[in-house]
């Protein structure tokens, strides 16, 4: 199973991104577009306050530019400003103004974006995710789909909002500054040129190497949820069991384990941090030391050198910051991976041609055989016979025998495979048909139902939310649910609750039952969807369908008194057909049915015919 | 789900958090000392630069240049260590806390009641083990880190402006409560806002969920459309939702960040007006303007920090709600002390269990329910009897068995078992001594053995296979292709129901108890496996009390005791004989079930 969880990797991240930020691309360039007019007015306000200190209180209007001496100029000369500085400041003010209102939009445009990403990503997921078939879903754990789903998305989320933005910014900012640099000192410009790409091939070198570790962590990660959700779901056999202290250690040697892979790759990444941190700090050093000295041999006036240890302090953070951005986009990239092996599994497809014919027909399995996935064992094994059309047919088999799996494969939740046989419907090949068509005309009760977090009613009606009152209250009355549901205070606005914890076992079934009825299919299927309620209640459902329904139904029950009444009744044992025939044949036959049927009947029941 | 009340923790719930820190007390204390020293070196740097100005520039001389080349490296080897051992500390303290946070949630929800897990949905518990802690263990490394690093650099600068001009700091100083006023009212209206974003985020991990363990429903019924459309509805709400929080808290940092600029005006005005009066120096001015700008950074970090806190305000919340959580059912001191409590168990102390149970005058109302579901009951099991409930459908055939198990506590009068009150032992003592096979068996991912030895790790294969083929469940074995090593997949998903009942059912004879509960164990297992079981029962319940709940009256009529139960309330009790010649509810129910067969037969036999 984890072998297939390896995500795959590399070349197709960019192909995966871009199509995660479809619809939303626009906001984040808009974003970058203003952050970037905002840096620019963030450079406005220290040059007027250093004109101002130096050419309006100070006076050293000689190393003012031409531009900047016509500015003074025209606002009436040195001695005008000196008296009213309060307007210099209302200046700055509105500028900040600006370059406030600027930066707000632009985060709220950033905002938008990764919400608009958010969404859209979840929604392909999910979609996807739906369309995914089951042999896929068997293979997953819920807690991993999840987990990608969830944080591997919010780290995709950091990665466009948070870093690629600061990154595209923070190239432009350390670019700018490098020009400005070279016009005052093309050799420290040479110091700082080798420190730049020294600093980002060690980011990039340290995260390659850092990638393994991630994925470590994470897998640990979804490990240690899987213990907490497994305890969880299982929180009635732990008890039972007295188990506490075990699920204890357990979870606790777990998360030592994750809390040490963390520890493990912190001190690597607090190493890189330190690292760079000294990379800088050794650049700036240079500057300082070979700066004064290019001063002194006169090669650089005093005012460039302070300018130019500015531009290197500006860019020191940005380069600085460079690192941990590169090293948070390894962390992408593994999420980015594990998104895509979600988004690139193969969706169920229809093979052949999309026949959507009537699915009124018999229904006819023919030298049927099937395994599952990546299983030798054939669960069924060449199975023949037919459901007559508008009949009821019943099968009867041992406890995986592959009654169900016979089920699924009539409702294409898998398919079979080439020279396993074929199933027909009407004389149609259940292969050639359109699945979407094949599901909505096929109505199965699972054998263990599932209901949604919505209302009773809703869960009734969740084929179709249209439905009417009336015909949601008839179904109910058919699957004798009616009497539960007048207990309920809320009646069908009685909310179910997580996977309808709040109902019991036999009130999901005969909800579910209620489910499939309003549906009103061709072809009705029960996969022992009686066996938590009592014999009573199963004989009125059974005989309300008979008079209401007029599908071609399969029942499928280990109870001899469900079965009985069926126009053929089928006995499966180990995957093959072993008697076929009606209550009475079978009966007669004394065989594997006859046996079942004593030992259900109250004599058996009392003398104990051993098996 | 829990509805949650909406109280608001004082001091950010921080309090609550605190137990958890205080075993690294001293740790932090270090960090935030390193912390302090690395902002105190970021103000040295410019100490060097001010130094070849006014010396080695200004007197044109090289003399100093490479003292200052050897300090300046030594202040930095001093700050990247600084650095480094600052932020693996802080990563520690992170890991930590987040591992202590997990391993107590978790340890305190082993200790909780099933009506906790009733009212709460696995999703909503799992969150609180698993993210509510990570969030908190930022709390006390990063954010406080980061509130450190910015707290004490704005306190530096502060103090230095209030030396060097008493009245234009107090000018700048006065935007400080001003600021404090608005990001306070702002901040109410993020915490609403972040409440409800973090709803509709944990409403879309449920559908997440849902979408993926209810497939193969949403596949059989064919309402992947219905399902996407509904998912589509809440993450357009959640996009709302963030969106005008994101809103909110960008106003809080722009305000803020215009505030500082406000600030940076008036020293520029004020400020200049002295210099220009010749009142103050040139340089006295560049160094407030230079403060000014150089605390707007800083100043927004602690705001940072603290809406940070806010948000992390609300797992607090969530975390010490789970943890303030009390079990209904707990042991008193006096039996702690004796027996041992869940995790350190003392038994040594033990006493073995025989299995006599008694309901005495019995009362029960379960904790959600409008009526009592028992009303003075009383039932005595002698040890080794065999006691079958039947009734129909949600009839509430589980609640005698529930307070057997001691899930539930009577609410009033007493469950005796071996003639002591239940309550006079642990409830570890009495789980170690049950047996119980639910209804719907849930497996743990893992091997068959795994599983099957969870009631009894020391078991051994033979042991196993023993019991396999008691409940007939080798067979089912056999057939996989690693036998005991197979994977049995998420809660067993690899196995059919009935295979899942047939080993649960081997799982709790293998732990050899001396009650055995089974709820309803078979109704998924074909008649003839079933049959075999019921043999294998008789074997199994030799000596040991036994309940069974059960559908197919077939399976329970050589019980000692019969209980039947209708609508909650207990009818009838007595054996098979006596009940059906009582020819009451359980004779109804009787006949009923084998009226068809019974029909059938008589009319083939004549």
């Amino acid at each position: 199973m984890d072998k297939q969880n390896t995500s795959p990797r590399g070349k197709g991240r960019v192909k995966t991104l871009l199509r995660l930020v479809e619809g939303s691309k626009r906001f984040f360039i808009g974003g970058i577009l203003l952050a970037w007019l905002t840096s620019v007015l963030d450079l406005i306000n220290p040059k007027i306050i250093s004109f101002t200190v130096d050419a309006v209180i100070g006076n050293e209007t000689a190393s003012l530019s031409r531009w900047m001496q016509r500015i003074l100029e025209k606002a009436g000369g040195r001695e005008v400003l000196r008296g009213h500085l309060g307007l210099i400041a209302l200046c700055v003010l509105g500028v900040a103004l600006l370059a406030g209102i600027g930066r707000y939009a632009f985060r709220v445009l950033n905002v938008k974006g990764q919400e608009a990403m958010l969404r859209h990503t979840r929604n392909l997921l999910y979609e996807h995710i739906m369309a995914l078939p089951l042999t896929w879903h068997n293979r997953n754990h819920t807690g991993d789909i999840i987990q990608r789903c969830t944080s591997d998305v919010d780290v995709i989320r950091a990665f466009l909002s948070e870093q690629l933005t600061t990154l595209i910014r923070m190239v432009v900012s350390i670019l700018l500054s490098l020009g400005f640099m070279l016009t005052i000192s093309p050799k420290l410009t040479g110091i700082v040129a080798i420190f730049v790409p020294l600093m980002i091939g060690f980011s990039y070198v340290f995260h390659k190497k850092i990638e393994a570790s991630f994925e470590k962590v994470d897998a640990m990660e979804g490990k240690l949820s899987a213990i907490a959700q497994e305890n969880l779901t299982g929180v009635r056999v732990v008890r039972a069991f007295g188990r506490e202290a075990y699920e204890r250690e357990r979870f606790e040697t777990s998360n030592e384990e994750y809390t040490g892979l963390w520890k493990h790759l912190m001190r690597l990444l607090s190493l890189f941090w330190a690292t760079s941190d000294a990379l800088a700090g050794l650049q700036m050093l240079a500057i300082l030391v070979l700066g004064a000295l290019l001063c002194l041999r006169e090669e650089m006036t005093a005012g460039g050198y302070i300018a130019f240890l500015s531009y290197c302090g500006m860019i020191a953070g940005p380069v600085r910051m460079l690192g941990r951005v590169i090293s948070g986009m390894s962390r992408a990239g593994v999420s980015i991976d594990r998104i895509r092996y979600i988004l690139e599994a193969d969706r169920e497809v229809n093979t052949r041609a999309d026949k959507k014919p009537q699915m009124t027909g018999d229904i006819c399995f023919d030298h049927v055989s099937f395994a599952y996935d990546g299983s030798e064992e054939k669960v069924i094994d060449d199975i023949t016979f037919t459901a007559p059309a508008g009949k009821v047919t019943g099968i009867l088999g041992s406890t995986g025998s592959g009654k169900s799996t016979l089920m699924y494969l009539l409702c294409r939740l898998y398919d079979l495979e080439e020279g396993n046989g074929k199933i027909t419907v009407g004389g149609v090949d259940l292969a050639d048909m359109d699945r979407a068509w094949v599901r909505e005309h096929v109505g199965i009760v699972l054998q263990e139902p599932y209901l949604f977090s919505k209302t009773l009613g809703e869960n009734i009606a969740i084929t179709d939310k249209d439905s009417s009152t009336q015909s949601i209250q008839d179904v109910a009355r058919i699957a004798a649910l009616e009497e539960t549901i007048e207990k309920f205070s809320k009646g069908y606005d009685t909310f179910v609750g997580e996977r309808g914890v709040t109902l019991s076992g036999g009130q999901k079934q005969r909800a579910a039952i209620a489910q499939t009825l309003l549906r009103d299919t061709p072809i009705t299927i029960l996969d022992d969807s009686l066996s938590a309620v009592d014999a009573q209640t199963d004989a009125k459902i059974r005989k309300e369908l008979d008079v209401m329904h007029q599908s071609t139904r399969i029942l499928i029950s280990h109870r001899i008194t469900t079965l009985m009444h069926a126009d053929r009744i089928i006995v499966l044992d180990k995957g093959k057909v072993v008697e076929t025939g009606t209550h009475e044949s079978l009966y007669a036959h004394n065989g594997l049915y006859r046996k079942i049927c004593d030992m259900q009947s109250p004599e058996g029941a009392m003398t104990h015919i051993p098996a | 789900m829990e509805k949650q009340e909406h109280q608001t923790l004082p001091y950010f719930g921080i309090p609550k958090i605190l137990k958890y820190a205080k075993p690294y007390r001293w740790k932090i204390l270090i960090m935030v000392i390193l912390g302090v020293l690395s902002s105190l070196i970021d103000s040295i740097y410019p100490l060097f630069n001010q130094h070849i100005l006014n010396h080695n520039l200004a007197e044109h001389t090289a003399d100093t240049l490479p003292m200052i080349g050897i300090g300046y490296f030594l202040v930095l080897a001093f700050q990247v260590w600084d650095n480094y051992y600052s932020a693996y500390m802080c990563s520690r303290m992170e890991l930590w806390m987040n591992r202590d946070l997990r391993n107590a949630a978790f340890n305190h929800l082993q200790t909780l009641t099933f009506d906790y897990f009733n009212r709460n949905s696995v999703g909503y518990i799992h969150a609180r083990v698993m993210s509510d802690s990570g969030r908190i263990g930022e709390l006390f490394s990063w954010h406080l880190m980061d509130f450190v690093w910015s707290g004490s650099y704005v306190v530096c600068v502060m103090v230095v402006m209030l030396l060097t001009n008493l009245r234009l700091a107090l000018l700048v100083l006065m935007l400080v409560p001003v600021a404090t006023v608005i990001v306070t009212i702002f901040r109410r209206r993020l915490i609403a806002q972040n409440r409800r974003v973090r709803e509709l985020n944990s409403t879309i991990s449920g559908d997440f969920n849902e979408g993926i363990s209810g497939i193969r429903a949403i596949k059989t019924l064919a309402v992947e459309e219905r399902m996407n459309e509904d998912f589509r509805k809440d993450t357009e709400d959640m996009a709302h939702a963030s969106i005008k929080a994101g809103r909110t808290s960008t106003l809080i940092g722009t305000t803020v960040s215009f505030l500082s600029t406000v600030a940076l005006a008036l020293v520029l005005w004020q400020g200049g007006k002295l210099t220009v009066e010749e009142l103050m120096q040139l340089g006295t001015l560049s160094v407030f303007m230079s403060f000014a700008i150089g605390i707007m950074e800083p100043l927004q970090n602690c705001i940072n920090c603290l809406t940070a806190m806010t948000t992390i305000q609300v797992n607090i919340e969530r975390f010490s709600r789970l943890m303030e959580t009390e079990s209904c059912v707990t042991d008193t001191d006096e039996v702690i002390e004796k027996y041992g409590d869940t995790f350190h168990p003392k038994r040594e102390n033990w006493e073995e269990l025989e299995g006599e149970v008694n309901f005495e005058d019995v009362t029960f109302q379960y904790p959600d329910g409008d009526e009592p579901v028992l009303e003075h009951f009383h039932l005595h099991v002698p040890k080794g009897a065999a006691v079958a409930i039947v009734g129909e459908t949600g009839a509430g055939k589980s609640t005698l068995v529930n307070l057997v198990c001691r899930f539930y506590e009577p609410s009033s009068g007493r469950l005796l078992i071996d003639g002591r009150d239940a309550r006079e032992r642990s409830q570890l003592w009495l789980h170690s001594h049950i047996g119980y096979v639910l209804q719907t068996p849930h497996l743990f991912s893992g091997t068959v053995r795994d599983n099957l030895r969870y009631g009894k790790p020391e078991a051994t294969d033979e042991e196993i296979w023993k019991a396999l083929k008691l409940v007939a469940a080798d067979r089912v074995v056999q057939k996989m292709d690693k036998g005991l090593d197979s994977d049995v997949g998420e809660g067993g998903s690899m196995l059919s129901t009935g295979e899942r009942q047939l080993l649960s059912f081997a799982r709790a004879i293998l732990a050899d108890p001396r009650i055995l509960v089974l709820d309803e164990a078979t109704s998924s297992v074909d008649t003839v496996t079933e049959k075999a079981i019921q043999t294998a029962i008789k074997t199994v319940t030799e000596g040991r009390t036994s309940f069974m709940i059960a559908h197919r009256l077939s399976t329970i009529v050589d019980a000692d005791t019969i209980i039947a139960v209708r609508d909650g309330k207990i009818v009838e009790s007595g054996n098979h004989r006596e009940l059906m010649e009582k020819k009451g509810y359980y004779w109804e129910l009787f006949t009923r079930q084998f009226a068809d067969v019974s029909v059938d037969m008589a009319m083939r036999n004549e």
